[in-house]
């Protein structure tokens, strides 16, 4: 219909230049009509005195307009308007048809898969018609393009869609030939995370207009998918760990599911949830055992409902290192306290925690424990870095700050920044501010701020309180029911002292307080400080968790070991090597990151570094890691995992002949599950490309129009012509309009 | 009338001056318990890290020298207070000058991680005071046991620990234990006698001829129960003040009792 009014399709319209073909000026158009609407004015004006002199003033006027209006169209199609754009010359261009032949196009939808739904369009006269004019190359692409020559060869059995890679491919092909557009065919359910934005505009660089086809459902209901799961890589044996499970789902609200934490098939942990409301995602949280050392493959997600649509996209699998290494903590108690001997006890069982203590027991006498040999530590605290940064996690009880020289507390300082160690301050009569804290350098490692006063510590029974940040934690975290743990808080027996603390610093969090009549003080709060981080336990009492509950009882343990756990898990080695995603999902690109450090953890700048991978059916071989020029220690490196399966790759790091340490990563390359996921058909992406780049989004039943409307593009071999406009049907219907409403009104009025 | 008001109100504060007092531990004179009475210090009422627990018991026999008070109040409170000065003055333990009692018949023995129990040859724990004390034990706590000797004592001892461990035996201490190395190295130990060598002429009691230091181990091979059996620290720290009394003696006990105070707080 349009194309019969207007004698060209929209995008004529839409992407055409207009001029005005006549030899005479523009401006002459412009004075001509503004004298025709002067005149008629002059004529309405007698004609309407003299026939109709009770016409009301408003009624002239409209016939002045149709008037003008009219006599205007006429003097402009003197003028012959006219509207150009570019169209591909005919057989000289290629269009570069691009279809999705991934495994989400197997997708049975209605009878037929998204595969056949493309085919059965382009089929249907589109296709011949394309190939009547141009040159037409068929492309298939999964995570890479590939040609071929007739649509039977489409497979649909590509196990990832990476849009954005096919459309770069074409795109750098065009230097070479005449690609005047594309047609992209897909579901839109792209999973290298969307095509962007460089792809996009290299495109548009080339001007060539990408035409999307988009097939299969916008909505896929009942249906849950998981869309992303949040799990620290590394742990330690038999540490606590919680995945942050964050889905989204269709038609499901209000029902109750199970999240569940797997490892080769056995449940490690399950917790009963309830879905919120359709499309918004959702976060919830599970808390497990990372059991013994090893890699392990988890899989974590939500057990399938009934009636789901696609159960495969329930679960995602992450890979854990659980490290069987021994966290060593130095423990530097000022005098004999129960607090040093209930937390020795609590962790004595832990095979991964180790607490060296060095306690006064007189003025000049130390009692060390924990110790690997008798020299160990046998000048008291340590003065030299090597000998402090050989430890993971330090606890300072109650010991005045001047106990330590200058120099240590600086070594202290560097133990947290640079070292990456964890700091844990207590509470004590000679700890914190009436240990001299406050006005110490020491002072900004502590998570809160501390009273400018002594007689801070007391010694009477306070009651602990969790904060909401608290509840969260895992440091607190004595049940894995969120509401049974803080039950079990609160039926924790007081502690035997306290001390007043201030409040928190920005960035700190306060994880426990203690209550004491009215006044509230941070008992526990942790915070990140440089490489490493800090907490305080603002008290010297929490043996009683263990004597005054039964022998049975493990809060007083678990606490001490998920505090201890929590300080010295991440203290890195002085090689520590880490990817992004240990587990890549259809791609065979891993980026490493190795930090190497001296022994005194300062960035080693000039070492070599070499990975040396292991990987499945015998892929693997060494990779030269090169340095980071914006950060001094830093080296960098990409392997490429030929095969799917678990690779480890040990790195070692050499200065000067001398092997300043290793580490070893592993990671993951699956393939074929990235297309179970984001299974309705994206059509907001496709939209976007096609608009980005001139071009239009077609369902399959629109498709008729595509042959038409192609032609006209600025890439590849174009001409650029005039066409006419005053022979439009339309605008000859529009002068019979004019001029008949002018005859209507005036038969209206009685002034024929 | 008024007489009588006046005499009621004037009762009534003495009682509750008195009633203060004796909380505040300012009148010895109405305890029947103290075997051997010891100034209060002032600063008696401290709160400290540290307590010296002095454990309450039923004693097998009640007849005799401690018919009134029963075999727990022995030396009691000098010698207690006469230790914690020397606790006091010779480590850095936050330690109050006075002793704290306690028995095993409420949970407030829970609060003190280490008791002193005194002649245990006659102490009889009932089945519901054993398993408090194995309770104890387990969750932590720390008994040093001191002044019984000879075999008579010995079994009497055991019949109530059995009730307390049944199947934990009573083992010697091997000097390389960590016990008597914590602070003092005790490789040289000796039998520390009783006050009353000033009357006999020997350093041993009944059939007691040589000293034992037993104790009672946890899984994990941590000393539970220390056993100070055919000696008398107690007396020890109790005479040391007094001219006669050998300082050897007494320095040992001292020694003796701080290394078992600081294990208890290290292990």
């Amino acid at each position: 219909m349009f194309e019969f009014l207007f004698k060209y399709p929209p995008t004529v319209f839409l992407k055409g230049e207009y001029s005005l073909l006549a030899p005479w000026p523009a401006w002459l158009l412009g004075v001509l009509v503004l004298a025709a609407a002067l005149l008629l004015a002059w004529t309405v004006r007698r004609r309407m005195a003299r026939r109709a002199p009770g016409l009301a003033g408003w009624r002239p006027a409209a016939l002045w307009l149709l008037q003008s209006l009219l006599a205007g169209l006429l003097l402009l199609l003197l003028w012959r308007p006219a509207v150009s754009v570019a169209t591909l010359k005919p057989q000289q261009n290629i269009i570069a048809v691009l279809i999705d032949d991934s495994r989400s196009m197997a997708l049975r939808e209605d009878g037929r898969t998204r595969s056949e739904q493309v085919i059965a369009a382009l089929d249907s006269g589109p296709l011949s018609e394309l190939r009547r004019r141009f040159q037409v190359r068929l492309y298939r692409f999964g995570r890479e393009l590939e040609r071929i020559e007739r649509l039977d060869q489409l497979t649909a059995s590509a196990p990832a869609t990476h849009i954005g890679a096919a459309l770069e491919q074409i795109a750098a092909e065009s230097a070479s030939l005449p690609v005047g557009a594309i047609l992209l065919a897909s579901d839109g359910a792209d999973n290298s995370g969307g095509v962007d934005l460089e792809t996009l505009s290299e495109v548009r660089r080339r001007r060539i207009p990408v035409h999307t086809l988009g097939v299969g459902r916008e909505r896929i209901a009942p249906d849950l998918e998981i869309s992303d799961v949040v799990l620290p890589t590394r742990t330690l044996a038999d540490s606590r760990l919680s995945a942050h499970v964050t889905f989204r789902q269709r038609g499901l609200s209000g029902e109750r599911a199970q999240l569940t934490v797997k490892e080769n098939g056995k449940i490690l942990a399950t917790r009963p949830i309830t879905l919120g409301p359709e499309g918004e995602p959702q976060t919830e949280v599970v808390a497990f055992n990372a059991g013994a050392a090893g890699a392990k493959n988890l899989e974590i997600g939500v057990s399938p409902l009934a009636g789901e649509q696609n159960p495969r996209n329930n679960v995602l699998t992450r890979l854990v290192n659980v490290d069987a290494a021994r966290r060593r903590i130095l423990y530097m108690e000022g005098e004999p306290r129960w607090e040093l001997k209930f937390i020795r006890r609590a962790v004595d069982e832990d095979r991964n925690l180790e607490i060296v203590s060095i306690l006064r027991t007189t003025q000049n006498k130390l009692y060390r424990q924990g110790i690997a040999d008798p020299k160990e530590l046998e000048a008291g605290f340590p003065s030299r870095p090597e000998e402090l940064f050989a430890f993971h996690g330090l606890i300072l009880g109650t010991v005045e700050v001047s106990y330590f020289t200058p120099a240590q507390q600086e070594l202290i300082r560097q133990f947290v920044d640079r070292r990456g160690g964890g700091l844990l301050f207590l509470g004590g009569r000679t700890a914190l501010a009436d240990g001299g804290y406050g006005a110490s350098p020491l002072a900004e490692l502590v998570p809160v701020a501390l009273p400018a006063r002594k007689g801070t510590f007391h010694r009477e029974r306070a009651a602990v309180e969790l904060t909401a940040q608290g509840r969260e934690s895992l440091i607190c975290r004595l049940e894995d029911d969120a509401e049974r743990n803080v039950q079990r808080w609160k039926k924790l027996p007081a502690l035997a002292d306290y001390q007043e603390t201030g409040a928190p610093k920005a960035g700190a969090v306060v994880l426990a307080e203690v209550s004491v009549g009215r006044q509230r003080w941070p008992l526990l709060a942790i915070q990140n400080y440089g490489r490493g981080r800090t907490a305080v336990f603002a008290t010297g009492g929490s043996w009683r968790w263990q004597m005054l509950q039964d022998h049975t009882d493990q809060s007083h343990e678990m606490f001490w070991k998920q505090l201890l756990r929590w300080l010295a898990t991440e203290s890195p080695g002085p090689v520590r090597v880490t990817t992004p995603q240990p587990v890549v999902a259809d791609t065979a690109r891993v980026p490493l990151r190795v930090e190497a450090r001296d022994r005194s953890f300062a960035p080693a700048a000039d070492a070599v570094v070499v990975a040396h991978v292991t990987g499945p059916e015998g892929a693997g071989g060494e990779l030269e890691l090169v340095p980071s020029s914006a950060e001094p220690g830093v080296y960098t490196g990409e392997w490429v995992a030929p095969k799917p399966g678990d690779y480890a790759a040990e790195v070692v790091v050499r200065r000067r002949g001398e092997e300043l340490g290793r580490d070893t990563l592993v990671f993951r390359r699956e393939d074929g599950v990235a297309e179970n996921f984001r299974l309705e058909q994206n059509r907001e992406l496709l939209e976007r490309i096609a608009e980005q780049t001139g071009g239009k989004y077609y369902r399959p039943g629109d498709l008729d129009e595509l042959p038409g409307e192609i032609s006209f593009s600025e890439a590849g071999i174009t001409t650029r012509e005039p066409r006419d406009l005053w022979d439009m049907p339309a605008m000859f219907l529009l002068l019979v309009g004019l001029r008949t409403a002018e005859w209507f009104l005036r038969r209206k009025w009685g002034i024929v | 009338m008024q007489v009588r008001l006046l005499q009621g109100v004037v009762v009534l504060l003495l009682g509750t001056a008195l009633l203060w007092a004796w909380q505040r531990r300012g009148l010895p004179f109405l305890s029947f318990e103290e075997d051997n009475p010891a100034p209060m210090p002032p600063d008696a009422n401290e709160k400290t890290e540290y307590y010296f627990a002095r454990l309450r018991y039923p004693s097998v026999r009640y007849g005799g020298y401690w018919g009134f008070r029963g075999a727990w109040t022995t030396d009691y409170p000098k010698a207690d207070r006469q230790f914690l000065q020397g606790v006091r003055r010779l480590t850095r333990i936050h330690v109050r000058s006075v002793e704290e009692v306690v028995d095993l018949d409420s949970d407030e023995i829970f609060n003190y991680p280490w008791v002193y129990a005194v002649e245990v040859g006659h102490w009889n724990l009932s089945d519901a005071q054993a398993a408090k004390l194995r309770e104890y034990l387990l969750r932590g706590g720390f008994l040093m046991v001191d002044d019984f000797h000879g075999t008579w004592e010995w079994d009497i001892f055991m019949a109530s620990l059995n009730r307390v461990f049944p199947d934990r035996p009573v083992v010697d201490i091997p000097d390389k234990d960590a016990i008597f190395h914590v602070l003092y190295d005790l490789d040289e130990r000796f039998q520390v006698p009783g006050i009353i060598m000033f009357y006999t002429g020997l350093t041993y009691e009944q059939d007691g001829i040589n000293p034992g230091w037993k104790a009672v181990y946890d899984d994990r091979g941590r000393i539970m129960i220390a056993i100070c059996h055919n000696m008398d620290l107690g007396d020890a720290w109790e005479w040391a003040d007094l001219p006669q009394y050998p300082e050897r003696y007494a320095s040992l006990a001292y020694r003796i009792g701080i290394n078992y105070i600081i294990y208890a707080m290290t292990h």
